[in-house]
């Protein structure tokens, strides 16, 4: 039928009628009467369905349902269609093809043995009667059985678009705001339109909360930490401190990673997974603060004390995963997150070639610079890019495994025990993420040799591991980490502390030099659910509260939040800085750090800060700061 | 020959009504006609008349477009005095064209002219268009619902004199095609009123009902809005002077206000507007209802005085587990107990309170207990029982109202199954089953005095009942379609129904009469609740609009325009009457000034005021709750609001 008939009712086509008949057994309906039955059937169907409406009306629902066709036909008195029990909505599915196009229902064949050997299901929970607050004297409480005063979306609409705020007046709906201060006085006068305030302005309850969140999160008790965590994972209506917990974080992050101070940095990073998996806050505004912090925490060449010792791996990961948890969330095609964090770590994957060009005037000219890139920071860069997928390790990782290569060997061979296991870890970390990339990028048979060619040092390993990874079909993750266990040893210089064995699957312990297992601890199931689907790896995830972060890392120190003198201090990297301690170059860019007695540490861009050196190369600006 | 013989057929029913019998065989041998034909001479009298009239143009359909656009443009081309008013002639004059198009046969062209005109009709007529346009030929015009009530009524117009002038003077020129002028004299009662023609807002404001305005010969008779004057209790003497209740939820009787109580110290002691206390015979109290009275009258004097600067606090009851099951809830007038019906025809009860819910003993224990003892009641009552809910089981379909009664014993349910039943609240058993409708019950309330209890259905008719008699006292006949909802005034004398046909209704009682219709809905009522003072009919629409009624005139005096298209389901008068409250479909409760409501209509009372339209003066807060919408709202005795929705997990 036409369609502008769909405006007033559309009715059976004489086709459908057709096809109908024809699922019943009559062959051959003549026109005439398919035009009749199709009139008459849409017609009774028409005032069926009007008058289930008036039964879904009075259930107080806005959705039809199939016991509303039921009552509908007993008030004509037909007999109800017993047996259609369906508790949600039936989707309609589509088919086309030979021209003709078919909605019809999905009916699949049901095995009765199967559900009478099935257990049965559970029995539905009984209702039950939960009182709350919805008001209190006329505001709104933000306590989790309310709507998040500022939705999702309207947090997102404002980040994308902050017109649309000033352009609405100040609304009635937003009755949960707790109206203080001059939020309060706004409201009182709204004869003069001012811009509101409110947002940077903490009622005494938020401050506290903020207070009390904050020592939890970086104190000592594990306990608190836990609940603070929690706290920031769920609480509703947080939004309007973000900013403050932002800077939080990434003040911390910038402090403590030139202190070396592991366990804070771990407890921060541990603050931005929970806020990520707040339902009710949307972080877009802030990640120009947070992007820089998670990724100094990957890619910093230095993030504890005893780099031998201590595990700053499960840091890196750990953070690694946020940043793809980051870039899967917000990317959108207008700020392309993902590609500008795929080259922030591709960069420090640069080959020395490649490097030269961008390396400025100011370098020694013969040192080539990513040379230099710490092994750390490689490994960094690797679990990165890892994490975004097959598709980046094969364009990034895979092109310059020869490379990499070579710097793990050379490192091996030398000296320097912090060198060697920073070696291992990363030559077990390519090796664990390119595997798979191998298996389903090249064909078999997998030749030592071709390998060897193609992939230089690394060839052989890999080979083993792509063989061994093709004999076990159905060994996914662990199947691969098991691999690396068992193959790398024998390449391992034996008197060395060897990363093979510290880097076993949880949950078993790390034997030899490294108690520095880090603990993280997940404060609910959700978190451990998505880390391990992301890689069951060498983080111990335990749920017991752990008695202390392990021995090896430093105690937690009383974290003290740099204030703005100090923080003019650090920024400014253009006075003569030799006496200064540190430099700390920040420009909403990974975090580029010099400590008095550790070399240069290059964090994904091949940007330095040297003591007195007058003639820095800028920051580059080819980075998020335009997110601020 | 289906279109030929019609009007032949009605020629015949037509000498046979006469009783013309020569001419009658005449005709039907000349005719041809068979006997089966004759046997089914059944046209319905309207219809009959119709075909006759309008006989000679049955023959060709293309004059209804050209006569509708000829009627359009004589409206549109109209002063701007009349202009308003006539076009309220065109959406009837429309249907009946599409109706009689659809009698003739002329299918094509009644789709055609449902396709030209129709979008062009007011917003509002649009649903009814659509359960219209089903029909499509003419016999389903017998067993429409819909068609039937256009055919066998005639829709309102109310026109001021001037305007019915000139359109005479219109019809008058028209007389070479009389499709029109046959329209108006078979289907269209027009209203004649003396007085300036109304403006815009004003022919807006009572547009809207299914049969179009109401008249105002209708809404002549008195009503007594005013409160019933306190009987004295013992208790509190001489401190009553007024008794305040409403909202939606039947409500205890006898709350007085406190001395202080000065919105109400306005009143003259005795109301003009109040009907004597004896003209509804009430139950007199019993010693423990005064009891609960006495409890009540303390209770209100504890009452926070509400307004827009101090606004109410809202405990929100969450259903949890209940998905759609959950259909209707009611809180007790004194707010400790729950009862919500649920479609799969239970009905549960919660304390809301730490006083858990206790059975009566059994019967032979009830013999041991000495009857004469003051705390006889307290006796009778199972001690072990420790329950916090209990479940009634008995109906045999959805419930779709559960009400408290006044003083806390009773329980009144109506379902799906077409009964209403009455629950014990100490035995816990059903009591008595009312029949009576014959199709299912939308809504049941009781009385403020309890005794009386009131019900309206698919049937279309409303019942006033009383506990005592298993027959309805009286039936109010009158609504077009469904009775969706009904509400005792406080005073006990009149009932008003909301109807899916958008009106409003208010009945007398005493007389079983219809002494308001309220036209001016856009949609269908689907909750209605009385002002404190008993002169204000708040109604909430299925499309989100609310209305607030004045029963002195019967005229609309507020609308509030729907924020969205999810339809208001509870409406609350704060104790005071300051504040309304507005539970809807989309989760959201809102709470209105009242006040400004109706100091605004006091203040224009001279002139015809128009209503306003102001929706954010009116506005003072508006709270979402977490997918749950909002099935009843109710406010304590101390101006706390209850609400209760059920967490709809799925959205």
């Amino acid at each position: 039928m036409s369609d502008s008939e769909l405006g007033y009712g559309s009715s059976f086509t004489v086709d459908s009628v057709k096809v109908i008949a024809e699922s019943v057994g009559i062959g051959n309906l003549v026109d005439d009467a398919a035009k009749e039955l199709a009139d008459d059937v849409s017609y009774r169907l028409k005032i069926i369905v009007q008058d289930a409406m008036k039964f879904m009306q009075h259930s107080k629902r806005q959705k039809l349902s199939i016991t509303d066709i039921d009552h509908a036909l007993k008030v004509q008195n037909i007999e109800p269609q017993y047996g259609f029990i369906q508790p949600d909505s039936l989707p309609f599915r589509f088919a086309s093809g030979g021209g003709r196009e078919l909605h019809f229902i999905e009916e699949k064949d049901i095995d009765l043995s199967e559900i009478l050997s099935a257990p049965p299901p559970k029995i539905p929970l009984d209702v039950s009667l939960r009182a709350h607050w919805l008001s209190v004297d006329g505001v709104q409480p933000t306590v989790p059985e309310n709507p998040p005063p500022l939705s999702k979306e309207a947090q997102k609409l404002e980040s994308v678009d902050p017109i649309t705020k000033l352009s609405k007046p100040a609304n009635k709906d937003a009755a949960g705001k707790p109206v203080c201060g001059k939020a309060a006085r706004l409201k009182a006068s709204e004869s003069v339109h001012v811009k509101q305030l409110a947002t940077h302005e903490l009622s005494v309850e938020q401050q506290l909360y903020y207070k009390e969140i904050t020592e939890a999160c970086v104190g000592s008790d594990e306990g608190r930490r836990a609940e603070a965590l929690q706290s920031l994972a769920c609480d509703p209506g947080l939004h309007e401190m973000l900013p403050r917990m932002c800077t939080f974080i990434s003040e911390g992050v910038k402090v403590n990673v030139v202190q070396n101070n592991l366990a804070l940095l771990i407890y921060l990073m541990r603050m931005v997974k929970a806020m990520l998996d707040n339902q009710s806050l949307y972080l877009e505004k802030y990640l120009h603060e947070l992007i820089p912090s998670v990724s100094t925490c990957i890619v910093a060449r230095q993030l504890c004390m005893r780099p031998e010792v201590d595990n700053h791996w499960a840091l890196r990961d750990f953070a690694a995963r946020l940043m793809a948890q980051i870039c899967k969330t917000f990317n959108t095609s207008t700020n392309n997150l993902q590609t500008r964090v795929t080259r922030l770590f591709s960069k420090a994957l640069q080959c020395p070639s490649q490097t030269n060009n961008e390396s400025g005037p100011s370098m020694v000219p013969s040192m080539k610079e990513s040379e230099k890139t710490p092994l750390a920071s490689l490994y960094g860069a690797v679990q990165g890019l890892a994490e975004l997928g097959p598709e980046v390790v094969k364009v990034f990782i895979l092109s310059r495994v020869r490379w990499l290569g070579e710097r793990v060997e050379g490192a091996l061979s030398g000296i320097g025990g912090a060198d060697r296991l920073a070696a291992g870890n990363l030559k077990h970390q390519l090796l664990k993420v390119l595997a798979p990339v191998v298996r389903a990028h090249r064909q078999p048979p997998d030749l030592p040799d071709d390998y060897k060619r193609e992939y230089g040092y690394l060839g052989p390993s890999l080979q083993q591991m792509v063989s061994k990874l093709r004999s076990s079909p159905t060994g996914g993750n662990a199947g691969g980490a098991v691999a690396v266990v068992t193959c790398t040893p024998p390449l391992l210089p034996s008197p060395s502390p060897a990363p093979g064995p510290s880097l076993a699957p949880a949950p078993a312990p790390a034997p030899s030099p490294s108690p520095a297992s880090v603990t993280i601890q997940h404060t609910s199931q959700a978190h451990a659910k998505t880390i391990e689907s992301v890689a069951s790896r060498n983080v111990v995830i335990t749920s017991s509260a752990p008695q202390s972060p392990a021995p090896s890392t430093p105690p937690p120190q009383k974290f003290v939040i740099v204030s703005s003198q100090q923080k003019n201090q650090v920024f400014t990297n253009t006075q003569p800085a030799s006496s200064a301690g540190h430099i700390v170059m920040h420009s909403s860019q990974p975090t580029i750090v010099r400590s008095q007695n550790a070399p240069v540490s290059v964090v994904a861009k091949p940007v330095f800060a040297r003591s007195g050196s007058a003639q820095q190369p800028p920051p580059e600006l080819d980075d998020l700061s335009h997110l601020a | 020959m289906g279109d030929k013989s019609t009007p032949l057929l009605a020629v015949l029913q037509l000498l046979r009504k006469y009783n013309l019998k020569g001419t009658e065989d005449i005709l039907r041998k000349e005719a041809n006609l068979g006997d089966v034909e004759y046997e089914n001479l059944d046209l319905p009298e309207v219809e009959l008349a119709n075909i006759l009239t309008a006989h000679h143009t049955e023959s060709d359909p293309y004059s209804y477009e050209f006569a509708y656009d000829s009627l359009k443009k004589f409206v549109e081309n109209s002063l701007d005095v009349y202009k308003y008013e006539l076009s309220t002639l065109l959406y009837p004059v429309f249907v009946h064209m599409y109706l009689i198009l659809i009698l003739y046969d002329h299918n094509e062209h009644a789709i055609k002219i449902l396709e030209k005109f129709g979008p062009e009709q007011d917003e509002y007529y649009q649903d009814d268009l659509k359960r219209l346009c089903a029909v499509k030929n003419k016999d389903q015009v017998k067993g429409n619902e819909l068609a039937e009530i256009y055919s066998s009524n005639k829709f309102q117009v109310q026109l001021s004199r001037d305007a019915s002038t000139q359109l005479k003077r219109y019809l008058h020129e028209q007389k070479s095609s009389p499709i029109i002028i046959n329209i108006i004299k078979n289907h269209i009662q027009i209203d004649v009123c003396d007085g300036p023609g109304r403006s815009h807002a004003q022919v807006k404001s009572t547009l809207g009902g299914l049969l179009g305005e109401a008249s105002r010969n209708e809404n002549r008779t008195k009503v007594y809005y005013g409160l019933l004057k306190e009987p004295d209790l013992q208790i509190l003497p001489a401190q009553i002077e007024d008794e305040e209740e409403a909202e939606e939820t039947p409500d205890k009787p006898k709350k007085k206000k406190a001395k202080k109580d000065n919105i109400f110290m306005k009143k003259p002691k005795s109301d003009p507007n109040a009907p004597p206390n004896d003209r509804i015979p009430l139950p007199d109290l019993k010693e423990n209802d005064k009891v609960e009275k006495g409890k009540a009258l303390r209770e209100a004097a504890k009452r926070v005085q509400l307004g827009p600067e101090c606004l109410p606090s809202i405990c929100f009851y969450t259903l949890l587990n209940s998905g759609h099951t959950a259909i209707c809830a009611d809180i007790c007038d004194d707010s400790t107990l729950l009862a919500v019906g649920f479609n799969n025809s239970t009905i549960k009860v919660w304390t809301l309170t730490t006083v858990r819910l206790r059975g009566m003993k059994s019967a032979d224990k009830l013999q041991d207990i000495d009857r004469e003892a003051g705390d006889v009641l307290v006796r009778m009552m199972e001690e072990k029982d420790r329950e916090t809910c209990r479940t009634l089981f008995g109906h045999s379909g959805p419930v779709y109202k559960v009400s408290f009664d006044p003083f806390k014993t009773m329980l009144l349910s109506c379902s799906e199954d077409s009964t209403i039943r009455l629950w014990s609240l100490q035995c816990w058993t059903c009591i008595v089953v009312y029949r009576g409708h014959v199709w299912p019950v939308w809504d049941t309330r009781w009385s403020p005095h309890g005794h009386y209890f009131a019900s309206g259905g698919h049937d279309r008719i409303a019942r006033l009942w009383a506990t005592d008699h298993h027959q309805p006292l009286r039936i109010f006949a009158g609504h077009l379609s469904d009775i969706d909802c009904i509400q005792f005034h406080p005073n006990s004398n009149y009932i008003a129904t909301g109807s899916s046909d958008r009106t409003v209704r208010l009945w007398d009682c005493l007389t079983g009469t219809q002494v308001r219709i309220m036209t001016g809905h856009r949609s269908t009522p689907f909750t209605l609740a009385f002002s404190a003072c008993g002169r204000w009919l708040a109604s909430g629409g299925g499309a989100g609009e609310i209305q607030i009624w004045d029963l002195s005139s019967g005229l609309p005096s507020a609308a509030i325009p729907p924020a969205s298209n999810s339809p208001i389901h509870a409406l609350a008068f704060s104790r005071d009457g300051t504040i309304l409250a507005s539970g809807s479909l989309d989760s959201t409760i809102k709470l209105w000034d009242f006040a400004i409501i109706s100091d605004e209509n006091i203040n224009e009372e001279n002139g015809n005021a128009a209503p306003t339209q102001k929706e954010d003066k009116f506005l003072l807060r508006s709270y979402a709750t977490k997918n749950s919408p909002i099935k009843s709202l109710h406010f304590t005795r101390r101006n706390l609001l209850l609400a209760v929705g059920s967490y709809d997990g799925s959205v």
